[in-house]
């Protein structure tokens, strides 16, 4: 068991949340290669290795008593760049995925309604967002390419997956809805 | 009214975009509608807008909506020809191939009954006009390939028109209005192939009664209802290899913009109250709480044997020995109201302030002054009297005499 590699800036990196992809290497194909061995390690100290379809790793994350104030920003970040990325026709994770943005062009300040969201978890202006994109890096969903430009990573589809799931979330709903006022 | 053809294809060889415009509306047109088109597209011949807009009528390429009215639409051959000139394709409903198979079974039944009376004529009647109609499944089949095809290419050029959902449902309306409904028509196991194998069937046995001695004929209509059913299949499949891949992105698409856009819209009209727990994405956070190693107990506990003793801090119990002159003052401020309510009515309130405490200096003077002057159980009036001046022990002041009463 102890002869795994890199054991130890694997726990380090997803203890805090961070995510592994192939921009963690050599981490990340020692994880690939041997993924059964690392849950195994770290199942008696309770924590859950998760490999996401999409190949890449991090904890399970446990129901939280006190939700970080980084994450309700991050998702705000997240859900209004979607929305963005839906109103311009754009494939939404070929647009988010497979190209680099700048912040000086991110559509989250330019919009009235999407400013007073960003205002509600403490978003004021251009530094603020930049704080943010820096608290997504250190989850391993971004990577800087110098001061102003960056580009989002695989683990970017634990986004999508929640979006995925508020969206069935709200038509099961209706269906239940329907179904009981079908019933006589 | 009979058209002139030579009339109609020269108005046609000039007025080409003219009718492509018309075509393109789609709908009813009122007569200002065609005039403003007209003289936005011009003529090269220099004709006059009032001629285009009679001969339109005239050679019926207009009719009216109604009879009398003052609405117009683009006759129907004029705009099936204009979109058949023009490579544009219009899908086929179900509803219409459901109406041809519905006369495919109508006519089997006709040849069946001419077959058994030995009716040749209406044999070769029906036969003739199966044709016909398996040649219109066939050309309009090939025309929704063409239309989809064509929705599926403006799909991929016109990104920036729509949104993701909102192409996802026209992409789920062509699915669903055509392509899978026709699928199950033209189907192996469907209703066109039933009436085409019936109608085989039909031919076959017009063949062995010898009532048809066209063989090439019943050969050809043989070979084209196995033709139009094959293509029929071949081409609602290729719809579906068309649309399928672009249903797919856009269906995953369009929830994930569904999904942040209920997300957003939860955020704006609830707030973040009870917002976060449902809608963050959660990730581990572990706080290493390390056990402290010997070295770190041993130095704890060295400090604590090797702290020197210091006696207890003493605190002085007893009170302070003079009265301090804050208090006093503010003693002598709260005594003022009482001091006067004696007195009263005083005319002359900064007079009996100086000389019932002449020691105050001017600044007490003045504060024991406001102080009453701004009391609420007080009245305050300022005189007419003439200025005076009043001694204090550090200066001297002048003002008009104050009257105080009570209330």
């Amino acid at each position: 068991m102890n002869t795994l590699p890199h054991l130890q800036e694997i726990f380090d990196r997803l203890r805090r949340g961070s995510h592994l992809s192939p921009e963690d290497e050599p981490a990340f194909s020692a994880m690939a290669a041997n993924f059964e061995a690392y849950a195994e390690y770290f199942e008696p100290l309770g924590l859950r290795l998760e490999r996401h379809p999409r190949e890449f790793f991090y904890f399970a994350p446990e129901s939280a008593e006190s939700v970080p104030e980084t994450l309700p920003r991050i998702a705000v970040f997240s859900f209004i760049l979607v929305d963005h990325a839906d109103n311009t026709g754009k494939p939404i994770e070929d647009f988010l995925l497979n190209q680099h943005f700048f912040i000086s062009r991110l559509p989250h300040l330019s919009l009235d309604r999407y400013a007073a969201m960003l205002r509600q978890v403490q978003v004021e202006d251009s530094a603020d967002l930049r704080q943010i994109l820096k608290n997504m890096e250190r989850l391993g969903w971004l990577k800087f390419h110098g001061e102003e430009e960056f580009r989002f990573l695989r683990p970017f589809h634990r986004v999508f997956d929640k979006c995925l799931e508020l969206s069935a979330a709200k038509n099961n709903g209706v269906n239940a809805a329907q179904s009981t006022q079908a019933q006589p | 009214m009979k058209i002139n053809p030579q009339r109609f294809f020269r108005f046609c060889e000039s007025h080409a975009p003219l009718l492509r415009g018309l075509v393109e509306i789609k709908g009813e047109l009122s007569e200002a509608d065609v005039r403003r088109l007209i003289r936005s597209i011009g003529n090269a011949n220099g004709e006059l807008p009032e001629t285009t807009w009679r001969s339109l009528r005239e050679l019926q390429i207009l009719v009216p909506a109604e009879s009398g009215s003052d609405f117009y639409f683009v006759a129907p051959p004029v705009t099936r020809l204009i979109e058949y000139l023009y490579d544009e394709a219009r899908a086929t409903t179900p509803q219409i191939i459901a109406g041809y198979i519905q006369s495919l079974d109508a006519l089997g039944k006709q040849l069946s009954r001419a077959i058994d009376g030995e009716d040749l004529i209406v044999v070769r009647l029906a036969l003739e006009e199966m044709q016909q109609t398996l040649r219109r499944i066939y050309a309009d089949l090939d025309e929704t390939h063409r239309s989809i095809l064509t929705e599926v290419a403006r799909y991929k050029t016109e990104r920036q028109s729509f949104s993701v959902r909102d192409k996802f449902r026209r992409i789920v309306n062509w699915m669903e209005r055509y392509v899978d409904p026709l699928v199950e028509i033209v189907s192996e196991e469907g209703p066109l192939r039933a009436t085409f194998d019936e109608i085989e069937r039909l031919l076959h046995r017009a063949r062995e009664h010898g009532l048809f001695n066209d063989l090439p004929a019943l050969e050809r209509n043989t070979k084209h209802l196995r033709l139009v059913s094959r293509h029929a299949l071949r081409v609602f499949q290729q719809c579906r290899r068309e649309l399928q891949p672009l249903y797919e992105t856009l269906r995953r698409s369009s929830f994930i913009a569904e999904g942040a856009a209920l997300a957003l819209e939860r955020l704006q009209r609830e707030g973040l109250d009870g917002w976060v727990e449902t809608h963050v994405i959660a990730s581990c956070s572990l706080r290493l709480q390390e056990v402290p190693g010997d070295r770190a107990i041993e130095r704890a506990l060295r400090d604590v044997i090797e702290h020197p003793p210091e006696p207890a801090p003493t605190l002085a119990m007893h009170a302070e020995e003079a009265t301090p002159e804050e208090y006093l003052r503010h003693v002598w401020l709260e005594s003022l109201p009482d001091e006067v309510n004696r007195n009263l009515p005083v005319d002359d309130l900064l007079g009996w302030i100086v000389s019932r405490y002449p020691q105050k200096d001017t600044a007490d003077t003045l504060t024991g002054f406001t102080r009453l002057v701004f009391d609420g159980n007080f009245s305050a009036r300022f005189t007419t009297s003439e200025s005076r001046a009043y001694e204090t022990s550090d200066g001297e002041l002048h003002a008009n005499p104050v009257e105080l009463t009570t209330v």
